[in-house]
């Protein structure tokens, strides 16, 4: 099968890790997987392609306006490729009514230009399958996909057992691990839960050792969005400074696993909305490739549904301090917590199994 | 395409155009429509009803229309990828056409080392590039093309019903009005016209010109190589007494024509080279006032007849002022004899059909 991804690609956000992961699968499964555009050294692992024809499916992966490409190439592909052969995939929910959660919204016009009918029609217009990561799209003309997936093979540090993995996050036999926590992720809809996060460890600050944020837009709310009165980009310096949080512009993905590793402890926040839509991110499954323990900080429902039973104990619910604590005090269980889920990942969520569920959606 | 009560085809084209309010080609817009209605034929425009656009119907079922037309100005991206995709999608390329109205599909031209369509060889390709990949047709509104393969149509037209009637009681408040951008006018308004206003300035008395950037450079002129363009001393204006108002909505244009006893026309240098025509060749001619239009005779008489010779504005252009504002009677004919020649040769009527030909050609 020969697909074409189309998508504005940033070595920064978005889907850049999951479509390289799936550039890599498709090959190793012996596909063609290439992404559509001119040719740029910025991804080398990526193959692009203008040849539309060439290909059986084109497969949009769409976060704002700008992943539909630029004239004259938008025109190019659309006229080379008949709506059957394209899917769409929705990574932010654009296809629903619109939607506000707290700050947090699906559609914003004063943000991008578009109303909430733009989207429908136009997706409507591309494509007669457009699918959602997500478990339960709301509306019942979008199918499930995951998209975003579990690299067994990325994960840095393979521990052999939860003992092993314990002794070395504790330092005893590696002192790699400058920062108790470390997150990454841009400053846009997650404040609120962060905010939340902090004040909540504040007590733990010496026990847990320093914190570092790696992202865009952590320093102060830009002015961009004080200039459109958006709040999605809040952001309290003072509380960082109070908490000596340290502060690192955002950095590639292919550098990110490392960055985790090098924390204790990493936390996976979903912003408002996705956690209302229950759409997973690349980040839900790259965290539990590095080497830390992430902290679930989601829904129940979607840890079970999503890591499997054994998440369980990462997902430290209302106590967060407490449970962190107890994690210190007890790393080896959490480790097995952590080990445990790698394996349900590696199962039901990795890269190949998630390729075929696209090759069977494409051929249905 | 269905038939229509008349027997005749019935035709739905949807225009997509930069929604500008107060520039561009919205006033041909809203004359297609209202030409449309009455010849049976359904003309609207890609988006949702706004309240700014009297006389503009809007529709977002890019389906339901039989051609899809976008009017490109100077601006290649106006549209981004969401709504193209909605609309390439929806309407497959035989179906799709191109007004290009500001001459951008060919070769590079620069007039006089100042005025030009593209930068560079780059931009062009961009340009061309898009508009092949984006249609089956590429209409430009100038009776002849210089690249094959585009075909004429004059697109802006004269609608004989938003004609205002002469008044009799009250006084005009300008004796000249000048409506229009300071979009590489800047060259021709100093070169000529100002210097003739200047000459008589002593006998005139209010001088209004209206529209964007006459009050200055707009900032980020600088950032796009274009400062060329707006260029304008605010200052000389300003000396010489010419007042100078913001840009207004296109539904006023008419009646701000109409405030002026006499209203001149200038034309940007690219579009007197490709002999493109604009809004205002017929705007002017709907006002109550006595149009002078800044054209060779020539050209001149191709567009408004014989008697639009009469109202190039052309030489002698401070006595050509002078003897309009004191003998207006005398100009009363030849503005009546291009009346009817543009109702005749160029009203929206025309305009229409001539589009539908095009398009089914």
């Amino acid at each position: 099968m020969k697909l074409l991804f189309v998508s504005k690609l940033d070595r920064f956000a978005r889907a850049v890790s999951t479509i390289t992961k799936y550039v890599q699968t498709g090959k190793a499964l012996g596909h063609e997987v290439s992404v559509f555009g001119e040719q740029s050294s910025e991804i080398p692992l990526v193959s692009y392609s203008l040849d539309v024809k060439r290909f059986d499916f084109v497969i949009f992966v769409v976060y704002m306006p700008a992943d539909f490409p630029d004239l004259p190439y938008l025109a190019q592909l659309l006229d080379g490729m008949p709506k059957e052969r394209r899917v769409i995939i929705d990574c932010y929910g654009r296809y629903n009514e619109t939607i506000r959660v707290e700050h947090d919204f699906n559609h914003l016009e004063k943000m991008d230009g578009h109303q909430g009918w733009e989207w429908i029609e136009a997706f409507q217009a591309v494509s007669n399958k457009i699918l959602q990561p997500t478990l339960k799209p709301l509306r019942s003309d979008v199918r499930s996909f995951l998209f975003h997936a579990y690299d067994p093979a990325g994960v840095v540090c393979r521990h052999s057992s939860p003992t092993e993995a314990a002794k070395a996050w504790s330092g005893t036999t590696n002192g790699t691990k400058p920062y108790g926590l470390t997150y990454v992720g841009n400053n846009w809809q997650r404040w609120t839960q962060m905010r939340r996060f902090l004040e909540a460890i504040e007590s733990l600050k010496s026990d847990l050792g320093p914190i570092c944020i790696a992202g865009w837009d952590w320093d102060r709310r830009p002015d961009w969005a004080i200039q459109l009165g958006v709040q999605g980009a809040d952001v309290d310096p003072v509380l960082l400074e109070r908490l000596g949080v340290e502060r690192r512009n955002a950095i590639p993905f292919d550098e990110v696993r490392k960055f985790l590793g090098q924390g204790r402890f990493s936390p996976i926040f979903h912003r408002p909305l996705f956690n209302q839509l229950g759409i997973v991110t690349n980040r839900t499954f790259e965290t539990f490739c590095a080497d830390t323990i992430p902290l679930l900080m989601l829904s129940e429902n979607l840890v079970e549904a999503m890591y499997g039973p054994e998440a369980r104990l990462l997902a430290p619910g209302d106590d967060l301090a407490g449970r962190l604590k107890d994690m210190m005090r007890h790393p080896e269980v959490y480790w097995e917590a952590v080990l445990r889920t790698r394996t349900h990942l590696a199962e039901h969520h990795s890269f190949e199994r998630r390729f075929k569920e696209l090759a069977a959606i494409l051929e249905s | 395409m269905q038939m229509g009560a008349a027997g005749t085809k019935s035709m739905k084209i949807l225009f997509v155009t930069d929604r500008r309010v107060d520039a561009g080609s919205i006033q041909a817009v809203a004359g297609h429509v209202r030409a449309g209605n009455e010849l049976g034929h359904t003309v609207a425009v890609y988006g949702h009803p706004e309240p700014n656009f009297p006389g503009v119907r809007f529709s977002s079922d890019v389906a339901a229309f039989d051609y899809v037309v976008f009017i490109f100005e100077s601006k290649l991206r106006w549209l981004d990828g969401l709504q193209l995709a909605h609309i390439l999608s929806a309407v497959p390329r035989k179906q799709r056409a191109i007004v290009d109205a500001d001459g951008m599909y060919n070769q590079r031209i620069t007039v006089d080392g100042y005025d030009h369509n593209h930068l560079n060889d780059r931009e062009r390709w961009v340009w061309l590039t898009t508009f092949d990949y984006l249609a089956d047709k590429i209409l430009q509104p100038t009776l002849k093309p210089h690249e094959p393969g585009v075909i004429p149509l004059l697109f802006y037209g004269y609608d004989p019903t938003a004609q205002v009637k002469p008044a009799t009681d009250a006084p005009k408040r300008f004796d000249i009005v000048h409506v229009g951008h300071n979009w590489w006018r800047w060259r021709e308004v100093s070169n000529s016209l100002l210097p003739a206003i200047e000459r008589v300035r002593a006998h005139l008395n209010g001088i209004c010109f209206v529209g964007l950037w006459w009050d200055g450079v707009p900032s980020w002129a600088w950032d796009l190589g274009l400062e060329q363009a707006f260029c304008v001393d605010v200052d000389g204006l300003r000396k010489l007494g010419v007042q100078v108002k913001p840009a207004i909505p296109y539904s006023e244009v008419i009646p701000m024509m109409s405030a002026g006893r006499v209203n001149i026309m200038t034309q940007r240098p690219l579009f007197r080279r490709l002999k493109i025509l604009t809004s205002k060749y017929f705007e002017i001619f709907c006002a109550d006032t006595i149009p002078l239009v800044m054209l060779d005779p020539d050209h001149a008489e191709l567009v408004y007849g014989p008697a639009g010779r009469d109202l190039a504005l052309y030489d002698r252009i401070a006595d050509k002022l002078l003897d309009a504002l004191r003998n207006p009677q005398k100009y009363r004919a030849s503005i009546e004899e291009v009346r009817h020649h543009l109702a005749a040769h160029h009203s929206y009527y025309n305009r229409v059909r001539e589009l539908v030909k095009a398009l089914e050609g």
